[in-house]
């Protein structure tokens, strides 16, 4: 739930509830008020009966109106009870009950008792109470909806730098060169958060950095130390009279170094590609690179007896780093080669949209999509470092090219569409 | 044929003067770059192998300072960055070739041969082992000046077991100079052709030169 839904919700709420109970209070209050207002003009009216009474020694002439009723009736107890109340008396003209604020007391005139009941209506009292609660509930209204829209628009003002700012954090990407860029703001809050974020990112763009040098460098200088062992092996390897058993010992030094060498040259070269190191593009002739490379292994597929079909559209030109290109076509095809078996196929297509290649080849026990991710090999054997497929993974995900491989009927499907 | 190997990391360079010491060159080492500087301006030599990051310069500088010179002496970089960058700028200055840190000593080798060859003026692409005659130019081997027919990937490692010859060769060096990174640990496609370059060499009237050396890989060899 958005920020400002969840605020806008609570604030709703809580005004609603305030305005209603101060509108229940309102009401009450009022109507105290006023019927207070209306016992005060009874009372007038009944000490101008009581003192008309005691002058005259007889009883005015009630009034009789609408709004204001005067009943004289003969007292039948000794004493006429003070009392106020409130009445409902249906009024036959207009159909309805109206209610009356009702006094009645007990008057002494000309030796005799008198009860008398002064009414007046509540209808006027009713209507203004009616009115003003009106006019208020109608204030409250607006002011509920003038405050939601204030809200609306102020905080989605108010929040802007902090969404420009996650907008950047989203952006942001560790290999690429560019800084993040952050909105200046004159609230406190979000320049604290700015202030944090350029600290954060530049730390982190820095270990980066230092990580990414760190691992160049050690590369680097691990290759010189491997050539040295691998030299001297060759020298050692060519000594006579070696025994079998140190033969086998040398051959597996040297293996290992080898495998130890290609394995950091691969991570290197995946590190580059990931950090995009290799910034030159050219327009790169993918059939010639394919083709060229068909012809070299083409001795080796005849070799292994491997039945290859290929439909290489001539000039299909892409704007690619050569050697990058070169990578992903010598991975793909040493990969449908190595992977066969004797008497199988290899077909390869390549269009202006797309490089498909089928082979033949032992059934794959993991699962597909795996097979892109580092040191993933379906078989446990030495000779494959488990990196060519993640190379080629990686090559297309810097250019935006799709891969898709599956595997069906004994038969390995690799599809790259450009 | 002399050679001139300029390699910061003694043992290294030790291993390849050994190395092609046995291959009858005469080898002399540059540990540092001016060291390098002095002999390459003083003395010419039929192969360099220049390694890029030397104490005290560039082996870059090297090979600028030797094309300003007009020295015709063939170039071959040894690197351990084996960053694209660094190749393209050693070819681009005039290098003839570049091979990447780790290599195989045999690999090298092969490659100063041909490097030798191709700045040769007086026309000899012939190389000879025995009454076996390659010509590097043409890509033709002949036996008793009789044509001997051979597949591309044959006739690669005829060449590269006569540049090796008396060695032993492991199959990851065979593998990778005959497909390039990518094939190693696949020995019975390496023993296909070497079992179908036998059979031609013995066909036509050939001791077998190609011996299995237990364990390791082959070599070439008449005794």
């Amino acid at each position: 739930m958005k920020l400002i839904v969840k605020y806008n919700r609570a604030n709703a709420i809580a005004t609603v509830i305030v305005l209603l109970l101060s509108a229940i209070c309102y009401y009450f209050f009022i109507r105290a008020v006023l019927v207070h207002q209306l016992d005060k003009n009874v009372k007038v009216e009944e000490r101008e009966i009581t003192n008309y009474a005691k002058e005259n020694n007889q009883l005015p002439e009630p009034t009789n109106y609408k709004d204001e009723q005067e009943e004289f009736l003969p007292a039948t107890d000794a004493k006429t009870l003070r009392t106020f109340s409130t009445i409902n008396i249906f009024n036959k003209q207009q159909d309805e009950n109206v209610s009356y604020r009702q006094l009645q007391f007990g008057v002494n005139a000309g030796n005799k008792k008198y009860k008398i009941v002064i009414r007046r209506s509540l209808e006027e009292t009713e209507d203004l109470i009616q009115l003003i609660l009106t006019i208020s509930l109608a204030i409250a209204l607006i002011l509920l909806v003038s405050l939601f829209l204030i809200n609306r628009f102020l905080l989605s003002k108010l929040w802007k730098p902090f969404n420009s700012t996650l907008h950047q954090i989203k952006k942001f990407n560790l290999s690429g060169k560019e800084k993040i860029d952050l909105e200046d703001s004159d609230i406190n809050e979000f320049k604290e958060l700015n202030d944090a974020v350029n600290i954060m990112t530049n730390q982190v763009s820095q270990d980066y950095e230092e990580i990414k040098n760190f691992t160049e460098n050690a590369s680097h200088e691990i290759q010189t130390p491997l050539a040295i062992i691998k030299s001297k092996l060759e020298l050692l390897s060519q000594s006579e009279n070696l025994k079998e058993e140190q033969m086998d010992t040398i051959q597996s030094i040297y293996e290992t170094t080898n495998r130890l060498s290609k394995l950091n040259q691969s991570l290197i070269l995946l590190t580059k590609i990931e950090n995009r190191q290799f910034t030159e593009n050219d327009e790169v002739d993918i059939s010639d690179i394919t083709s060229k490379h068909l012809n070299n292994f083409e001795e080796l597929i005849t070799a292994k007896q491997i039945n290859l079909s290929k439909d290489i559209k001539a000039d299909v030109k892409l704007i690619i780093n050569e050697d990058l290109a070169q990578i992903l076509i010598v991975n793909l095809i040493t990969n449908a080669i190595k992977h066969n078996y004797d008497d199988g196929c290899i077909q390869i297509t390549l269009t202006t949209q797309s490089l498909n290649i089928f082979n033949t080849g032992i059934p794959l026990i993991s699962n597909p999509s795996a097979l892109f991710e580092r040191f993933k090999k379906d078989k446990v054997t030495s000779d494959s470092l488990g990196l060519g497929l993640s190379i080629v993974k990686k090559i297309c995900d810097r250019y935006n090219f799709d891969i898709k491989y599956s595997y069906a009927d004994s038969i390995h499907a690799t599809t790259i569409n450009f | 044929m002399k050679i001139l190997i300029i390699e910061d990391e003694k043992e290294l360079s030790k291993s390849i003067a050994t190395y092609l010491k046995s291959e009858d060159y005469l080898c002399e080492v540059a540990n540092t770059f001016h060291s390098a500087l002095a002999k390459t301006e003083q003395y010419d030599y039929d192969c360099i192998l220049l390694d890029i990051t030397l104490p005290g310069g560039s082996g870059l500088e090297i090979l600028k300072e030797l094309k300003a010179n007009k020295k015709m002496d063939g170039v071959l970089i040894i690197s351990a960055k084996n960053s694209l960058d660094d190749k393209v700028k050693g070819l681009t200055l005039g290098a003839d070739d570049y091979l990447p840190k780790p290599f195989h000593l045999s690999e090298l080798s092969a490659r100063i041969a041909a490097i030798i060859r191709r700045k040769k003026f007086d026309g000899n692409h012939l190389v000879k082992f025995n009454c076996i005659s390659i010509d590097t130019q043409a890509k033709i081997v002949t036996i008793y000046n009789k044509h001997l027919e051979l597949t591309k990937k044959e006739y690669e490692l005829l060449l590269y077991f006569v540049s090796n010859k008396k060695k032993v060769i492991s199959k990851n060096a065979i593998a990778e100079h005959l497909w390039g990174d990518g094939m190693e640990g696949n020995n019975d496609f390496i023993y296909t052709h070497i079992k179908n370059l036998r059979k031609k060499l013995f066909d036509a009237g050939q001791i077998d030169y190609i011996k299995s050396i237990y364990g390791m890989g082959y070599k070439f060899s008449d005794i």
